[in-house]
């Protein structure tokens, strides 16, 4: 027996190496895919972590409220500040007009005294807290809502405006809590003349909670999620899956050939064959990992991109890496089987892994998806890859955190392969 | 030539699922040892359904085929160990040279080693294929692709050898070495199962031939004993026309 898998190993090995074309787009094409589908995810990961918003604001208000938004916006790192339209000072009429033009996704406009407006609310609130009777005859005088116009860009993502909108919030309500706090102690130094003994600095040694962003892995990892992470293993998969067209134009290839119908005259099984061919095109599919890899450690960095990090379990990316290679050519010994033309081979492949991988999450996350897409893509092998992938590649975790992926895609390939075998037998019955 | 039959097949019938009317309809053959049984008929009689299903390329739909005291549907492998097959087509992997090509089915019947290589190379030689043997079979003439394919199915040395129109389409040098070299085999020990448009080559190749058509036996003999059965029969090519008529076949 291993004789004649050597020989069928031999014999695939050689009309592969000597189809020129044919290599190349194994091996050339995938790394083309992965380099520039990462490039063009890259643009949308930035847009979201890093690349700044242009951003006009128009500050009528010269005082805290608008200083701490100016100031918050300088320093956030989703904004790209602007004050000044064409070499001006910024007017609600002319940031309009900019956000109108596209010269800016959004402006933001304070108006004349709203934190004189908010520190006579304050005080006057304060006011009826302490003294009810004398307030109340105020009461009449509270100013309305202070109106911070918002202007937007209809091409604006709604991420990014409520990203804008709650970091506003954010500064208006910690301005009015630190007129309060201003308010309050004002007042008390009035009721207490020992106004020496009043604490100092009240606002900032009240601000107690701080904000540390960590990222969840079980290894304490340092890895940082970005294009690279996500799209490397994605698109590996994808290209390790699309061998499945090659394999099954192999196989119709020797069905219109004629060699499988001598096969069949002869003392070999049909699966000893295919074994043959599994062989091959999982190194094929091991040789096409280690070249995505390499475009993601060598050659995205050149290009501005993050390198690729790995992570530490080599044992898991092997057994992961093995077993997707296995599932993507027992789906393409299925396809070969099933399809009558090369024709037919050639559509139903590439149309099927296309749809396995749309469910699976390969184009789009699946944790955008509805819940009943996100129920469907876990019956995507392509799923159950890129969730073992994430997981060391994301998540740092070790090869216990892959097996069940990597059993789910061996038994895929078994069940793939039994299926076919099936098939075969039952179209030489007819 | 020993009188135990080698090939013996019983009703056979075969019923293709998308055709309205049985390709081949219970037909009942015994071939003996070292025998060259010629199948012959016109285009659709059932030539081709008939040895694929003696080589086990698909099961007949009733009937029994025994081949070498091994019943084929429940002891395939057995009779495949045994059997060799020249199909009509050429089977090849073009971009595999001659060699390659030879070894890699060589190795399919079980063959290895030396005595694979020094097989493919006496038969190389004798089909006048070693000065291309390390070409691809891309490169190979009409009459070389056939000469190599005859090669594949006769490399292990089989005790049965089926034959589905060996020399469509060559050269007479060709035909000539081809029909050499299987006498030789039949010589050395192998039962021959021969199909032919050939009348000619049918009546001076086979010990014995059957007349099949529309699926259906209508005679079976020596050729010299048909061409005498049939008055005004001069050849085989007679007979034949006489038996299956001159209408057209698609």
């Amino acid at each position: 027996m291993f004789t004649k898998l050597n020989a069928i190993i031999k014999k695939e090995a050689i009309i592969l190496l000597r189809d020129k074309i044919g290599l190349s787009i194994l091996f050339l094409m995938p790394m083309v895919l992965i380099f520039v589908m990462t490039i063009i995810q890259d643009a949308a990961f930035r847009s979201i972590n890093e690349s700044s918003i242009p951003i006009v604001f128009v500050n009528n208000d010269k005082d805290s409220l608008g200083d701490m938004v100016e100031f918050g916006l300088r320093n956030n790192e989703l904004c790209k500040y602007y004050d000044s339209i064409d070499g001006k000072p910024a007017t609600l009429v002319t940031a309009k007009q900019a956000v109108a033009d596209g010269k800016f996704l959004l402006g933001i406009v304070i108006p004349e005294k709203a934190t004189a407006a908010i520190r006579e609310n304050v005080t006057q609130l304060i006011d009826e807290s302490i003294n009810p009777t004398e307030a109340a005859l105020k009461l009449n005088n509270i100013k309305d809502s202070i109106e911070i116009i918002i202007l937007i860009d209809p091409v604006t993502k709604k991420s990014f405006i409520s990203s804008i909108t709650s970091a506003l919030r954010e500064f208006i309500s910690e301005v009015k809590t630190k007129i309060m706090f201003e308010t309050f102690s004002e007042q008390i130094a009035e009721v207490i003349p020992d106004g020496g003994s009043k604490p100092s600095n009240t606002f900032n040694r009240s601000q107690i909670f701080k904000y540390t962003e960590q990222y969840a892995s079980k290894n304490n990892s340092e890895i940082i999620p970005n294009a690279v992470q996500h799209n490397v293993p994605a698109w590996t998969i994808f290209a390790m899956f699309f061998i499945a067209i090659p394999l099954c134009g192999s196989i119709m290839k020797e069905k219109s050939e004629g060699s499988i119908f001598r096969l069949h005259t002869m003392p070999t099984s049909y699966l000893l064959f295919m074994q043959g061919k599994v062989v091959v095109y999982v190194i094929v599919g091991l040789i096409q990992f280690l070249l995505m890899l390499c475009v993601g450690l060598y050659i995205l960095p050149l290009f501005g991109l993050p390198p690729l990090v790995m992570g530490d379990s080599f044992s898991g990316i092997l057994v992961l890496t093995l077993a997707t290679s296995l599932a993507a050519t027992g789906y393409g010994v299925l396809v070969g089987t099933l399809a009558n033309t090369e024709q037919q081979g050639a559509i139903l492949g590439s149309l099927s892994v296309l749809l396995l991988s749309a469910l699976g999450g390969i184009w789009v996350p699946t944790y955008v998806m509805s819940k009943t897409m996100r129920s469907i893509s876990e019956i995507s092998p392509l799923n159950w890859a890129l969730e073992g992938y994430y997981n060391l590649f994301l998540r740092n975790d070790g090869l216990s955190s892959v097996l069940p992926a990597a059993g789910k895609l061996l038994a895929f390939f078994a069940i793939t392969v039994a299926i076919a075998v099936t098939v075969n037998k039952m179209k030489r019955k007819t | 030539m020993s009188n135990q039959p080698i090939i013996i097949v019983d009703h056979l019938t075969k019923q293709f699922k998308t055709a309205a009317e049985p390709s081949v309809r219970c037909i009942s053959l015994a071939v003996k040892q070292n025998e060259i049984f010629g199948l012959l008929g016109p285009n659709g009689a059932g030539k081709t359904t008939t040895i694929s299903m003696l080589c086990g390329l698909f099961p007949p739909s009733s009937g029994s085929i025994t081949i070498n005291g091994y019943n084929l549907q429940q002891n395939s492998n057995a009779v495949k160990q045994i059997i060799g097959v020249v199909p009509q087509d050429i089977a090849l992997y073009p971009t595999l040279t001659g060699r390659e090509n030879l070894q890699f089915f060589g190795h399919m019947y079980g063959l290895k080693g030396k005595e694979l290589d020094v097989k493919v190379d006496v038969w190389l030689e004798k089909l006048g294929l070693t000065a291309k043997a390390n070409h691809k079979v891309t490169e190979y003439s009409g009459g070389m692709k056939r000469r190599i394919n005859l090669i594949t199915g006769i490399l292990h040395s089989p005790k049965v050898l089926f034959l589905d129109e060996p020399t469509v389409g060559v050269d007479v040098q060709s035909r000539t070495v081809i029909i050499e070299r299987l006498k030789e085999l039949n010589t050395e020990g192998t039962t021959i199962i021969y199909t032919s448009h050939h009348m000619e080559e049918a009546e001076h190749f086979c010990t014995r031939v059957s007349i099949i058509d529309q699926g259906k036996i209508l005679a079976e003999d020596e050729p010299k004993a048909l061409i005498n059965t049939y008055p005004g029969s001069k050849n085989l090519e007679d007979v034949f026309l006489h038996l299956t008529k001159r209408k057209l076949r698609d």
